[in-house]
Order: structure tokens, then C-alpha cells, then sequence
């Protein structure tokens, strides 16, 4: 008797669980489509060629999948050259931003000198201390260096894109974090071994703060690669613009084809999402771990 | 002693060199700078020219301006940037429900989670322009909204060009692409709780709503103080989504108070005029996160 009993609530709770999972599904779709959606609507966009951009229903399969787009797109702005020009600011800005918080680390972590903490903490204040006129300044401070002169060229405006994304704060303090975790007996033995400071770091401390590098990595690929404002306010030659910024101006430009934009739309955000999916776990990684100080 | 001191030093600065130079140009400088920037007249071309107060007092609608008033762009644009604000409760509290929503063994649920975290790879340039064609007139957004009931289906018009709502929705656009961005953060904070408090409380026939109050949400609150921190800190200053979505239009409704900044040093060139505003806003922004600090208890967890 008390076995049917309990069989019956055991039924009763099993059939509360799978209500309960059904709505926490229901919702999470809810979410997923209202996240995903403007994504799909962009690439059906650029894919179709003929019918109305905007109908009633939205459709969400292109009726008659082309590629005519794409190459209207290419066209109409460089934009294999700004493909180039990102690669470009990308490739430079990720590499010497790595290397120059990876450089910058290693003695805030591993030595002691004076003035240590208060330059790590002067550098730490910078990411939350309100510095509204910083994008002003910076500017002038580009001019002044000349860095906009027409006869410093391609590489003078180049460097004044990237020169400003190099010193990351998150960066300095990821590394900080996967330096303290390395043991001082390993850089005590080398040290007794002969080895200079120099040769410490590139055979002792990057190769066992790997997996920090490469979140890093990723997460100031992605800024950069994303990064618009800066470009197209010091740029003065528009050929040099990287993928973001070339977006905007083509909007700007041929606002009334959308297809054409939705297309360089798509252009410009597959490589993120390669990236993204590829490196997804660094990329968590990276970002959980810029916060948990 | 004092030589090996002196040889310490100098392989640590040399390390920190490039790091420090570039910080110094580009981080530490402008807060100098920019300070001296807001007491001058500067249009780049000529020196900065001493005006004291003068940029304030034009701000404020002081001294010289006194007749004129304050500067109506100015003050319109924080009035938008402090109603920005709002943003910030919501998308709390909405990532927070997120986080709590994928953090459960389910299948398929790391792929809910990286579909969450699309909108925050991608650049405001392709934000901006989705979500414009999102708000079209005949788009997808009105689609919904007339199926409801909520617009006229025979006559929609577009969000982004009605001035009473224009605002809100570039608002709504924020919190799409930043949700996912806080989610993360919220469920590293949902893991560094101590399940074991959780399974106690529930052992002792706790409610669900009485775990959440009295242990999930106090030993979330580190992660409250800096997610609402930074949110706090990037709605005053909000720009990009302004920039690219509705350049501050329609009839000036999204117009926030670093559009000012902007529009007076990129399109009049007063620089020092633009410094100015741009202090005032970091002050305001500095109140802000004070209030937020004390809101949050400092973050303690206990």
C-alpha cells in the first residue's frame, strides 16, 4: 500500500521535472533566437537577390541563394584591401601587445624592487579612474607626434592606430596572475645555472604561461579586429581603413543597399566567429580571469 | 649591495620599459593633459591659451555666460547619458537570471551559452547596422510589435526615429549585446560559490527563493560590485551604439553627453571647450560609482 503511495508521487515529481525542463527550454530558445536572429537575418539578407529586403513575414531561408552580393560588395569598396589593412593592424597589434605585457610582467611579479606596487596599482587604476577627455588628448598627442604627416604614409598612420591598444591593462594583470603561479625554485635554478633575466623569461616563464598567452591573444584580436572609432577618427586616408571602420563608411554610403552591406557585414564578422568558436575556451578563459582580480 | 640593487632595477624597469612609455603617452598623459586641456582654448594648430574657469562657466551658464544660460547641448546630452542608467539594473539583474538559467547540467546547454555570447564579439560597426535594419520601418522589430497589437500595422514607423522612444531603443540594444558579457562573469561567480552551503540550506527545507536571497545572491556580490561598476562607468559614457545607430538623432533624443564631447573637438575643434565637458562628465561618472559602491555594500560577501 505505502509502495503505491510513494510510486505515485515519485510520478508526480518526475512529471514536475520534465514540465520544468520543457519551460527552462521553452525560455532558453526565447533567448537564442532573440540573440541569434539579427545574425540570421543579415547573412539570409546578403545571400538573397530578389524580393522584398524587408517582407512581412521575415523569411528566414534566402529564396534564391547568390553570391551577387559579394561581389557587388567588392565592388564597391576595397575591400580585400581593408581585409589586408585589418590583418595588418591586427597581426602587429596582437603581437607586440603580447609581447610587451608578457615583458612587463615578469618583474612585477617575480621580483622585488622599489616602486613595484605602486606601478602595478598606478596601472591598475587606469582601467576604472574616469578619463572622459582621453580620447581627445590622444589625438593631439598623435598629431604632435607627427604621426598623421603626409610623408610618414601608410606606416605613420598605421602606428598611430595601433600604438594606443598596446599597453593593455588586462593583459599586464593576466600574465601578472600566470607568473605568480610559477614556481620561484624554477627560476631560482636557472638563475644559478648561469641563465640572464632574459633568457628566464622566454625559456621558463612564456612556455609555462602558454594557455594565458593565448587567451589574451584572442581576447585583444577580437577588440581589435572589432575596433571602428579610433580608426575612423585618425585616419586620414580612407584606403587604409581597417574592415570595421571601411563597414561603416560603405553604410554611409550605399545606405539604400542594404544587400550589398548586408553582405560586408558578413564579411566582417566571420573571422570573429571562427575564431570564437575555435578558441571559445581561451576565450572564457581570458575573460573570467581579467575580472577575478 | 647598492650595485646589485641598481642591477635589479635596472632589468626590471628595462623589462616594464615599452609597457611603461606607451602607458604613459597614452593613459597617464591624457588625465594630465586633458585636466590642464579643460581651463584653455585650444584648436590644436595654435598653442593652448589660459582661460581659467572660462569652459565651465560656459558649461554652467556662469560669469560671462550668465545671460545665455548653460549650454543646452551639454546639459541634454547627460540629462540621456544619466538616463543611460538605466540599463544598468536591468541588465543585472536580467544576466544574472541568465546566468542562474544555463548554470545546470543540461544537453545542449554550453551551445545556449556560446549563442549568448555571439552579439559580444561583434563590433558595434555590425551591431549598429543589424539593429537598424532590426528597427526598420517594415523590419522584423515592427513585425512583432504589430502582430501584437502594440503599432498600427497599416502605418508602422520605425523605433529609431520616433524621439520618445528612439533613446530607449539604442538602450535595448546595449543590453542585446552586453548580456552575454555579464552572463559569463555571473556564472564564474555562480561556480566560486560553495555548493555545499547551498545543499545545506535545502537539506534544512529551505525554499528555493530563500537559497537564492540569503546565499546565492550575498555570495554573488563581488561579482555585483564590478559588473555594475563597469556597466555604471560605460553607460555614462555611452557613444559607439549612439555613433553608429542614430548619430544623436532623431531631433537630438540620443544625443548623450560624449557625443558632445565628440561633436565639439572632431566637428567645431574646440578641443579645451570639449576637455571641459569631458571632466565634468568623469566627475559625474565618479558620483556615480561611488552611489554604486555603497549600493553594493563594497562588494563584501558576508
Amino acid at each position: 500500500m505505502p509502495d503505491l503511495e510513494l510510486r505515485r508521487i515519485r510520478a508526480r515529481k518526475r512529471l514536475r521535472v520534465l514540465l520544468e525542463r520543457v519551460l527552462i527550454y521553452a525560455l532558453l530558445l526565447l533567448i537564442l533566437v532573440i540573440s541569434v536572429y539579427p545574425f540570421v537575418w543579415t547573412f539570409v539578407t546578403s545571400l538573397e537577390t530578389s524580393g522584398g529586403i524587408f517582407e512581412f513575414p521575415p523569411s528566414l531561408v534566402p529564396e534564391n541563394p547568390s553570391l551577387r552580393n559579394y561581389r557587388e560588395v567588392f565592388s564597391l569598396v576595397p575591400v580585400a584591401r581593408q581585409v589586408l589593412n585589418s590583418l595588418i593592424i591586427c597581426v602587429l597589434g596582437v603581437g607586440l601587445s603580447v609581447a610587451f605585457c608578457a615583458l612587463a610582467a615578469y618583474p612585477l611579479a617575480k621580483m622585488s624592487f622599489p616602486g613595484r606596487n605602486f606601478i602595478f596599482y598606478a596601472i591598475l587604476a587606469t582601467l576604472v579612474l574616469p578619463n572622459e577627455a582621453g580620447l581627445i588628448v590622444n589625438y593631439v598627442t598623435t598629431v604632435k607626434l607627427g604621426l598623421l604627416r603626409p610623408e610618414t604614409g601608410a606606416v605613420g598612420q598605421f602606428a598611430a592606430i595601433i600604438l594606443p591598444a598596446l599597453p593593455s591593462t588586462v593583459g599586464l594583470f593576466l600574465l601578472r596572475q600566470a607568473y605568480l603561479a610559477v614556481p620561484l625554485e624554477l627560476i631560482e635554478a636557472a638563475r644559478i645555472d648561469g641563465a640572464g633575466e632574459l633568457t628566464i623569461w622566454r625559456r621558463v616563464m612564456l612556455p609555462l604561461t602558454m594557455p594565458t598567452i593565448a587567451a589574451f591573444s584572442i581576447l585583444q584580436f577580437v577588440a581589435i579586429w572589432n575596433s571602428f572609432l579610433w580608426a575612423v577618427i585618425v585616419l586620414r586616408d580612407r584606403e587604409l581603413y581597417p574592415l570595421a571602420a571601411g563597414l561603416l563608411d560603405l553604410a554611409g554610403a550605399f545606405a539604400t543597399n542594404t544587400r550589398a552591406v548586408s553582405a560586408g557585414a558578413v564579411i566582417q564578422i566571420i573571422p570573429i566567429l571562427i575564431i570564437f568558436f575555435v578558441f571559445q575556451r581561451y576565450f572564457m578563459r581570458g575573460l573570467e580571469g581579467a575580472v577575478k582580480g | 649591495m647598492n650595485a646589485r640593487l641598481l642591477r635589479t632595477l635596472a632589468i626590471a624597469y628595462g623589462f616594464m620599459l615599452p609597457m611603461l612609455a606607451l602607458k604613459a603617452v597614452y593613459a597617464f598623459w591624457p588625465i594630465l593633459f586633458g585636466t590642464y586641456l579643460a581651463f584653455t582654448e585650444y584648436n590644436i594648430i595654435s598653442p593652448p591659451k589660459w582661460v581659467g574657469l572660462r569652459n565651465f562657466e560656459e558649461l554652467f551658464g556662469l560669469g560671462a555666460f550668465a545671460a545665455r544660460g548653460p549650454d543646452r547641448d551639454f546639459w541634454y546630452g547627460l540629462t540621456n547619458s544619466i538616463k543611460y542608467v538605466l540599463v544598468v539594473p536591468v541588465i543585472q539583474i536580467l544576466s544574472i537570471g541568465l546566468a542562474m538559467l544555463v548554470n545546470r547540467q543540461l544537453p545542449a546547454i554550453g551551445l545556449f551559452r556560446t549563442a549568448y555570447y555571439v552579439p559580444v564579439v561583434t563590433s558595434f560597426a555590425v551591431v549598429g547596422l543589424m539593429w537598424n535594419w532590426m528597427y526598420n520601418q517594415y523590419g522584423p522589430v515592427n513585425f512583432i510589435l504589430t502582430r501584437l497589437g502594440l503599432m498600427d500595422a497599416g502605418n508602422p514607423t520605425n523605433l529609431l526615429s520616433n524621439p520618445a522612444i528612439a533613446l530607449y531603443a539604442v538602450m535595448f540594444v546595449t543590453l542585446w549585446k552586453g548580456l552575454g558579457y555579464y552572463m559569463v562573469l555571473y556564472l564564474a561567480g555562480l561556480q566560486s560559490i560553495d555548493k555545499s552551503l547551498e545543499e545545506a540550506a535545502v537539506i534544512d527545507g529551505a525554499s528555493r527563493w530563500q537559497v537564492f536571497w540569503n546565499i546565492t545572491l550575498p555570495g554573488l556580490r563581488p561579482t555585483i560590485l564590478v559588473c555594475s561598476l563597469l556597466s555604471t562607468i560605460s553607460a555614462i559614457k555611452v557613444f559607439e551604439e549612439i555613433f553608429v545607430m542614430t548619430a544623436g538623432g532623431p531631433a537630438g533624443s540620443t544625443y548623450t553627453a560624449m557625443y558632445f564631447v565628440y561633436a565639439q573637438a572632431f566637428q567645431d575643434f574646440r578641443y579645451g571647450y570639449a576637455a571641459a565637458a569631458g571632466l565634468v562628465i568623469a566627475v559625474v561618472s565618479l558620483i556615480f560609482g561611488v552611489i554604486n559602491f555603497r549600493l553594493t555594500r563594497g562588494g563584501n560577501s558576508s
